[in-house]
């Protein structure tokens, strides 16, 4: 444990516990959530949705509805396409097709939830009362139930008369078969993960605040990245022809000139942007395959370019009671209420509950893996071949979906390991089940996969599953070395060394006597251990190799950074923190570079109107390396600027200027120093142009610089009651290197978090459909979520790779979860090897330990 | 989530509840601790047009002794009778299954009554209801009944009750001198409802001069988890009774409840994990009633 500081300290915050600047807010219920925004004249939405899986609409009636108390207005989906464009996907890769589809169904109904209509009342409750007086007449269609039923050609097409494969690819890496004919062994194996969803405590929701005076639109809402959110809503509401359009830019010439403008200043600093994307060919190919897509979206490029600044709306996030990757799509209800509340010109509210949050708020993994791999006796890899299927469900999500995650997959599946060559077959289908979204880790099946394959591979030949990992993984003294995929795993790639640590600590050489012993005694101990890598955020190449063409736009970090009027300091960033605690991070990386308590500064964040574009937000564990990056080098410049007027007001040299908290001095000297509100002085007397309460800004962006990876090594204990098939996790060890620490409560904390879920997923979680589509878990009571009860003390060793690269933090919020299934499957099934179980799905539910054990007899449900 | 609209009622006094029960019929349900009632009504799978709150009706939180039964008031909460000294010493059952209710806060707000009148299938003390053979007192504007748990469930969330009675009290009998209670159950997750479990009382016989195991001199066994309504393990019961305690009487006393019932699968668990568990969990529960009889003889 390091020292937990309280107050104001002189010396260095990085690598200090220093408390949540979050939490007395947090704590004492002062956090200001979506639902906190109270609006004079606020309306409330609700949404009528499907309770069927898949079904024709053929007629819906709302005379009945629009008559009960309080109803202002009810949007049916055919309403609906007159206001606003479709969501079209931007994902242009070889072999995919992106369904468009509208914020509310009109024709058809895709899942149970699908909603078909909003209703907006002067209440929640008057919403929810008339949703159950319209009447939706439904034929309903055959439900393809799951993924074996979308590669079945017998079953209906969910999208436009095409097949429920929605993406095909296929890639080889190196001389596959060759590597397999030469090898000792093929071992293979079918692999599942069922289906799981986010749940953070707070649900989605938005006001979308609509200035009765001005009509400037003011988008309130538990989002990601309030900048996707904005840019989405903007393009896609206020649905205008093409020669309206025109007309409007006819009038307004001056919109034009502005864009072209903006254009040209992105181009010149951004030159690669220029050169012609490699998503070139397969966008075109999809616009020649489908005409309508490019009107449809030039019509809506269009419809953007046509629309004055009062008609795009500010997005402003506040706190947000996590995501966990949920909200950083837009989603089809953000824009119905967007659209709803443009249409009437009032506020509109709302607020998803628990079952809507369930049913549609965003599910995923769902996939089933099959993988072989060549083997030498040895238990040295000599190759694999992995097949995915991935099911997304009936809406891709927006922007980031399944076929997004499909690709990040392939690229990571190789982990740490030596991995000779590679064959990768994936398959994107669509079924009757709601939205597959980013849940930390999306890829995470890589590693649940090859990690259990390992142990069933040790199995195999007879060796232990520790020894197959050290025999593949990647040592120190291999780096740099490109995975077979082609990232590069740069010098920093420790996963050997949190391996070898992880198997000390576990006294892993002992086990096997530990666990016989305790077997004489009737205790059933199993111990697992999983091994994992985690682009955060992955080194330059990466998002290239994952998606050629997205690395320009995904890699750019932005951010402010302001000495103010008075002395403070405001850290300015596109991020929009979640329950990451960025405010208290981004402060004690300031801080150091300044020299000034972290009192002095103030993180903003989540408003559009103040905060620099970036569409990515925060997810995908960047915030560490990138945001803290920019932090770094941006405070690091305010300094200059700082210590230059300094050197001029105390007649000294600049090499002679010392800031120590927040006390500006010659140094030896420190009683004559001055503070940052003399400076701002100074500077504002300087910059006569300074913003209002503004005396120096520094902006700049950051490309993520060596990026690079973060590791670990799982190791899991359980304890299997065979009678009632109850699993006890009596110890589990972490060892993990995130490069250098900025707060290692925040970054304990992500871990345990990331392994809760982890835990949730194996012994809890399951979202289930039966074999019509039918939803079956609607309620807390259906989904179990694990409690701080389920969860044992998780002692965590880090490790810190030496490193000359400056500001080299990288992230830690998804592998927790990434990793945890794998070590506590692996575990269970050590534990239970001796009964010859083998196990293929993290789900494990007592019932299903006593299946496997043998203790009673498989039962044909229903629901998968 | 939001519940239909509905008048509310405080009751100021028990003949008030009982008259606002009379009138508005089936229109109406008590609200006592709400823990089942207000989810119910959140998701609109239950919409009373009345409710009748019994919260104000505080004379009726104590839990008294008279002609050898505890009777427990029906604003008696669920952390009340956790926290009882009487019903420790006296219905050692009760005391044991009452911190397997959901959690701390639920069992600060749910009544002991309100459980039995919801019935839930999957509820402990409907079962040690059963596993007692409880007195469960009953009132109306049309006078008062005594109904035996035995009478009291006719199955899923449906009770003996009119739709204008109200349970006034829980009527368990005190423990013999020598007497062990244990309740076992599975659920999913620390306070969740149980996947199966098992409410055991055993009374023993007066100890012979001679060695050996004690005799049963009475048995009750309720199992709960499996379904319908809580059950008593009839066969098992009498099985053990006038038999000395060994581990081949507590297996077949297993094999009968396995025998007996007809457990219900649903996404947590199945039939056949039902069954197996409510055998295993049987077992336990018989020995470590055993144990803390004899212990404590
Ligand atoms: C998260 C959670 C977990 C839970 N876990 C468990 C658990 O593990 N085990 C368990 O047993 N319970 C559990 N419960 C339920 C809890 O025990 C409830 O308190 C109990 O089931 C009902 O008691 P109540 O006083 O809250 O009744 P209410 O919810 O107020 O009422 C329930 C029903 O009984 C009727 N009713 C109530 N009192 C009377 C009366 N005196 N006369 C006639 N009718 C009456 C009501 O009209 C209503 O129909 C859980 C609840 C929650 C929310």
């Amino acid at each position: 444990m390091r020292e937990t500081i309280v107050g104001p300290f002189a010396g260095k915050f990085v690598g200090h516990a220093v408390r949540r600047v979050e939490d007395p807010r947090l704590l004492t219920g002062e956090g200001r959530y979506v639902d906190d925004v109270q609006l004079s004249g606020m309306l409330h939405a609700a949404f009528v949705r499907s309770p069927h899986a898949h079904a024709h609409i053929r007629n819906i009636e709302v005379a009945a509805a629009r008559r009960s108390p309080g109803v202002v207005d009810i949007i049916t989906g055919a309403e609906m396409e007159t206001l606003v464009h479709p969501f079209i996907g931007m994902l242009a890769l070889k072999g995919l097709y992106d369904p468009r589809f509208y914020a509310l169904s009109s024709k058809r109904v895709r899942h149970v939830g699908d909603p078909v209509a909003i209703v907006i009342a002067e209440s929640r409750a008057q919403a929810e009362d008339a949703i159950e007086l319209v009447e939706v007449s439904y034929e309903t269609i055959e439900a393809v139930a799951n993924a074996s039923d979308a590669l079945d050609s017998r079953k209906p097409p969910l999208w436009d008369n095409r097949s429920n494969v929605l993406f095909d690819f296929a890639n080889t890496y190196g001389e596959v078969d060759a590597a397999f004919a030469g090898a000792d062994r093929v071992i293979s194996h079918q692999f599942k993960e069922q289906r799981v969803s986010n749940q953070p405590m707070e649900t989605r929701g938005i006001v979308v605040e609509i200035d009765p005076k001005s009509s400037a639109i003011t988008v309130h809402a538990a989002t990601q990245s309030a900048h996707m959110l904005k840019w989405v809503l903007a393009l896609l509401s206020d649905r205008a022809s093409i020669p309206a359009s025109i007309k409007t830019l006819a009038i307004n010439r001056d919109r034009v000139t502005r864009f072209a403008k903006s254009a040209k200043a992105i181009l010149t600093a951004k030159p690669e942007l220029k050169e012609p994307s490699p998503m070139m060919p397969a966008m075109v190919k999809q616009f020649r395959a489908e005409p309508s897509r490019f009107v449809d979206l030039q019509r809506a490029m269009l419809g953007l370019l046509a629309k004055s600044d009062n008609d795009r709306p500010e997005v402003l996030a506040r706190d947000i009671g996590g995501a966990f990757g949920t909200k950083g799509s837009a989603s089809r209800e953000d824009l119905a209420v967007y659209a709803a509340a443009r249409k009437l010109g009032r506020s509109v509210k709302w607020i998803e509950d628990r079952n809507e949050h369930l049913m549609g708020g965003g599910h995923s993994r769902d996939e089933i893996v099959d993988i072989s791999m060549a083997v030498r006796n040895d238990g040295t890899l000599l190759g694999m071949k992995v097949s995915l299927t991935l099911d997304q469900g009936a809406y891709p999500a927006f922007p980031f979906g399944g076929s997004m995650f499909s690709q990040i997959i392939r690229v990571m599946f190789p982990g740490p390991y030596r991995v000779p060559v590679m064959q990768f077959n994936g398959k994107v289908v669509a079924t009757n089940k709601g939205t597959l979204v980013a849940y930390r880790g999306p890829w995470a099946v890589e590693t649940f996969v090859r990690e259990r394959m390992f142990d069933m591979v040790a199995r195999e030949l007879g060796i232990t599953a520790a020894e197959v990992r050290l025999r593949n993984i990647v040592t120190m003294a291999e780096l740099p070395t490109p995975m077979i995929t082609g990232p590069m795993l740069d010098v920093r790639m420790s996963a050997h060394r949190t391996l070898v640590d992880a198997i000390a600590i576990a006294d892993y050489d002992n086990w096997p006597a530990a666990q016989l012993a305790a077997r004489a005694n009737g205790k059933i101990l199993g111990l697992g251990i999983a091994t994992f890598c985690e682009a955060a955020p992955g080194p330059p190449d990466f998002f290239e190799h994952s998606i050629p063409g997205s690395g320009a736009l995904a890699g750019i970090e932005p951010a402010k950074i302001v000495l103010e009027a008075d002395g403070m300091v405001a850290v300015i960033t596109q991020q929009v923190p979640h329950g990451q605690g960025h405010e208290t991070t981004l402060a004690q990386v300031a801080a150091d570079q300044l020299g000034i308590p972290i009192e002095a500064i103030r993180v903003r964040y989540g408003d559009t109107k103040i905060t620099p574009f970036a569409m990515m937000g925060t997810g995908g564990s960047r915030s560490a390396a990138m945001a803290g990056g920019v932090v770094t080098f941006a405070a690091r410049e305010l300094k200059e600027r700082i210590v230059d007027i300094a050197a001029d007001l105390m007649e000294a040299s600049r090499e002679d200027i010392v800031i120590e908290a927040g006390n500006v001095h010659v140094a030896g000297v420190p009683a004559r120093g001055i503070t940052l509100a003399d400076i701002a002085v100074e500077a504002r007397r300087r910059d006569q142009n300074a913003a209002p309460g503004e005396a120096i800004r520094v902006a700049q962006e950051f490309d993520g610089g060596e990026g690079g990876w973060t590791q670990a090594t799982h190791a899991c204990w359980v304890e299997v009651d065979l009678e009632t098939g109850q699993v006890a996790i009596p110890r589990y060890v972490v060892v993990e290197d995130c490069g250098e620490i900025i707060n290692p409560a925040i970054v304990d904390g992500q871990i345990r978090g990331g392994i809760a879920q982890g835990i949730g997923q194996v012994l809890y979680e399951k979202i289930t459909y039966d074999d019509a589509g039918q939803f079956q878990t609607g309620t807390f009571m259906d989904y179990l979520i694990p409690t701080a009860c389920e969860i044992p003390d998780i002692e965590i060793h880090h490790i810190e790779t030496p490193s000359e690269i400056e500001a080299n933090y990288r992230g830690v919020g998804e592998g927790g979860m990434v990793v945890a299934p794998a070590a506590l499957t692996n575990a269970i099934e050590n534990a239970l090897a001796h009964l010859g179980v083998r196990i293929s799905e993290p789900y494990l539910p007592p019932s299903k330990i006593l299946e496997l054990a043998g203790v009673i007899q498989t039962a044909r449900s229903t629901a998968r | 989530m939001k519940m239909r609209g509905f008048e509310y009622h405080r009751a100021a006094t028990l003949d008030d509840a009982l008259a606002t029960l009379s009138e508005f019929g089936d229109d109406a349900k008590v609200l006592a601790g709400g823990q089942s009632l207000v989810p119910m009504m959140a998701m609109r799978l239950s919409s009373p047009a009345h409710l009748v709150d019994t919260g104000k009706l505080t004379t009726h939180d104590t839990i008294t002794e008279t002609d050898g039964m505890i009777a427990i008031g029906m604003r008696v909460t669920h952390a009340a009778l956790e926290q009882s000294a009487l019903i420790a010493t006296a219905v050692p059952l009760a005391h044991a299954a009452a911190p397997h209710i959901g959690h701390r806060a639920i069992r600060n707000r749910g009544t002991v009554c309100g459980s039995i009148a919801h019935a839930d299938p999957a509820a402990e003390l409907p079962a040690v209801a059963v596993s007692l053979n409880a007195q469960l007192v009953v009132r109306s504007t049309r006078g008062e009944r005594i109904v035996n748990a035995a009478d009291f469930f006719h199955g899923y969330l449906t009770t003996a009750l009119e739709p204008d009675e109200l349970l006034t009290e829980v009527r368990f009998p005190k423990r013999g001198a020598i007497a062990g209670a244990s309740v076992h159950e599975v659920s999913r997750r620390n306070g969740d409802f149980a996947l199966v479990g098992v409410a055991v009382h055993l009374e023993f016989a007066k100890p012979s001069t001679k060695k050996g195991a004690a005799v049963i001199a009475n048995a009750g066994i309720g199992l709960f988890g499996l379904g319908g309504i809580p059950i008593a393990a009839v066969e098992a019961q009498s099985l053990l009774v006038g038999n000395p305690t060994s581990d081949d009487l507590f297996a077949a006393a297993a094999d009968a409840v396995m025998r007996n019932i007809d457990p219900m699968p649903d996404n947590h668990a199945t039939a056949q994990y039902r069954r197996h568990v409510a055998g295993v969990l049987t077992r336990r529960a018989l020995a470590d009633a055993t144990n803390q009889a004899l212990a404590a003889s």
